[in-house]
């Protein structure tokens, strides 16, 4: 039932630091920050002056280590390390940043998909392009689902089917994926034979 | 323009706008609406000269909404092919000329939050087009243009009037130059910028732009230059049968449509990567002068771009 294959799907690959860029700038959600020392050791290696103009946005997340992943970054080198109590509080500094920040800039996410994607539906206002966007999911698969009939999107949806919070018809997630939107497609699952709903499993862990 | 249909049109006006560029204005024949085009076309001219044909491309300078007429601007070249040449001297009020269509390979990037123009001299024209459609929107925007000195700066007046403090002029006999180092440090993330003029001006700008960290996709350049010419060689031709030899002044491509074999291209100067044709055999050296095959095919080669690349060989085989 699940539709795969669907190209709109993002396909996110390991973070490789960029040395052509003048400016870093790394958000970090969760297990993100093991990829992004990753990426500030290249750096090191191949531009080491850019690490004076780096910079790192991290989120621990509950539980987590904040002080030893903020001492790592500041351990390797990075201008400014800014630890923020959640996602949410990090996407809206990250906003602020790039209406304050020039051409030369590359830009390295790692955590979640859906943290991902709301960072990138970001940069995608500022007209940030492939080529200067690099982004390695870690962490959890759950996915923003947007209600293709009454708009509204439902957050961390992990199973194939979810109930819509806005207008509660049962929706199929879909692997159509809106970038502008950062949320995947829900299309109600029992509209041809209403309250036949399929077995809900979970498959977005 | 081959497997394309090329439109007929009329020479109405023509201005002598500095002491070396012409400013046509081309009407179609039948006086049917022209082909839409966006800021950043050229079309290529096909002029039929007595003893040859010359197809050079040229941007569109007018406002793309005026569908009635298009207007072009040619420098004569020092050391004319023939093409320029013959646009500056053959050509009268009531001259008829044959135009393909359109093509844009200079366009504006719609979602860009600011535009860089930087023109060199000629290069000024396809920023006009472009203006128009900039001019009345929201999305800020900029023009540096620099010219040898103030009487070469074509279109200075209409830009100064339209444009306003959106313009800077530079004249190198002043001792002006861009700075292009200030120019691309501090642009706010999501600019585009443009070069049109001469190689040495967009070797600098690609450079200077490479060097802040600039990504290639906020990068657009377009350079219009002639083929370069070399020593004579001759080609085989394998699906047509035929050998053609390639004059010192022509180039390969202009030979074999002169044979009358047709290649298709759209921009003539080895950036579109249209025209490109498969080597079969080779008993030389390749001169490739392109900017489109990558240094890795260029070795291999087993490709060539006719439009602009030579060789200095004993035989070559092409599949055409």
């Amino acid at each position: 039932m699940l539709v795969t294959g669907i190209k709109s799907k993002p396909v996110y690959a390991p973070l490789r630091a960029d040395p052509g860029g003048r400016y870093h700038l790394l958000l970090g959600s969760g297990p993100g920050a093991a990829p992004l020392l990753q990426v500030l050791a290249e750096l090191r290696d191949d531009a080491p002056d850019s690490l004076a103009r780096s910079r790192v946005l991290f989120a621990p997340g509950a539980g987590a280590d904040a002080d030893g992943s903020s001492a790592a970054f500041a351990a390797a080198g990075v201008a400014d390390v800014r630890t923020l109590a959640d996602s949410g509080a990090l996407l809206g500094e990250f906003e602020s940043l790039l209406a304050a920040s020039r051409m030369g800039l590359r830009l390295y996410v790692a955590g979640p998909e859906s943290f991902i994607g709301l960072a990138m539906k970001i940069a995608l206002q500022f007209n940030l392009n492939t080529d200067e966007i690099r982004a390695q999911e870690c962490g959890s698969k759950a996915r923003r689902v947007r209600c293709v009939h009454c708009r509204e999107t439902t957050e961390e949806v992990r199973t194939n089917i979810v109930q819509c919070i806005g207008c509660r018809r049962w929706l199929l997630v879909r692997d159509h994926y809106s970038r502008r939107l950062a949320a995947y497609m829900g299309v109600m699952v029992d509209a041809e034979a209403p309250g036949q709903i399929p077995a809900i499993e979970e498959v977005f862990p | 323009m081959s497997g394309r249909s090329t439109v007929h049109v009329e020479v109405t006006a023509i201005e002598q706008i500095t002491p070396q560029i012409k400013h046509f204005t081309l009407r179609p024949v039948d006086r049917a609406p022209l082909p839409a085009f966006s800021g950043g076309s050229h079309v290529v001219v096909v002029m039929r000269a007595a003893h040859r044909v010359h197809r050079n491309p040229y941007s569109l300078l007018s406002a793309p909404s005026d569908r009635s007429a298009y207007q072009i601007a040619v420098r004569r070249m020092e050391e004319s092919r023939g093409g320029s040449e013959f646009m500056h001297t053959q050509l009268q009020v009531g001259s008829h000329l044959e135009i393909a269509h359109p093509v844009n390979l200079f366009p504006l990037d719609k979602i860009a939050r600011k535009h860089v123009l930087i023109a060199g001299g000629i290069g000024i024209t396809p920023f006009l087009a472009q203006l128009e459609d900039l001019h009345d929107g929201a999305i800020p925007y900029e023009l540096h243009y620099a010219v040898r000195a103030a009487e070469h700066a074509a279109f200075a007046e209409r830009l100064r009037a339209r444009e306003g403090g959106r313009v800077r002029f530079y004249f190198d006999n002043a001792a002006q130059a861009i700075d292009f180092d200030g120019l691309l440090s501090g642009q706010p993330l999501g600019t585009h910028v443009y070069v049109c003029g001469p190689a040495g001006m967009i070797d600098r700008v690609l450079a200077t732009a490479r060097r802040w960290g600039w990504p290639d996709s906020h990068v657009h350049w377009e350079k219009f230059s002639a083929p370069p010419s070399g020593r004579a060689f001759e080609v085989f031709l394998a699906r047509a049968q035929i050998g053609v030899k390639v004059l010192p002044d022509q180039s390969l491509l202009e030979a074999i449509e002169a044979a009358g074999v047709e290649v298709p291209y759209l921009c003539r100067g080895g950036v579109c990567g249209f025209c490109q044709t498969r080597v079969l055999e080779v008993d030389g050296e390749l001169l490739h002068h392109d900017h489109y095959l990558s240094d890795a095919d260029k070795l291999r080669g087993k490709s060539i771009m006719p439009c602009v690349s030579r060789a200095n060989c004993k035989s070559l085989v092409l599949d055409l």
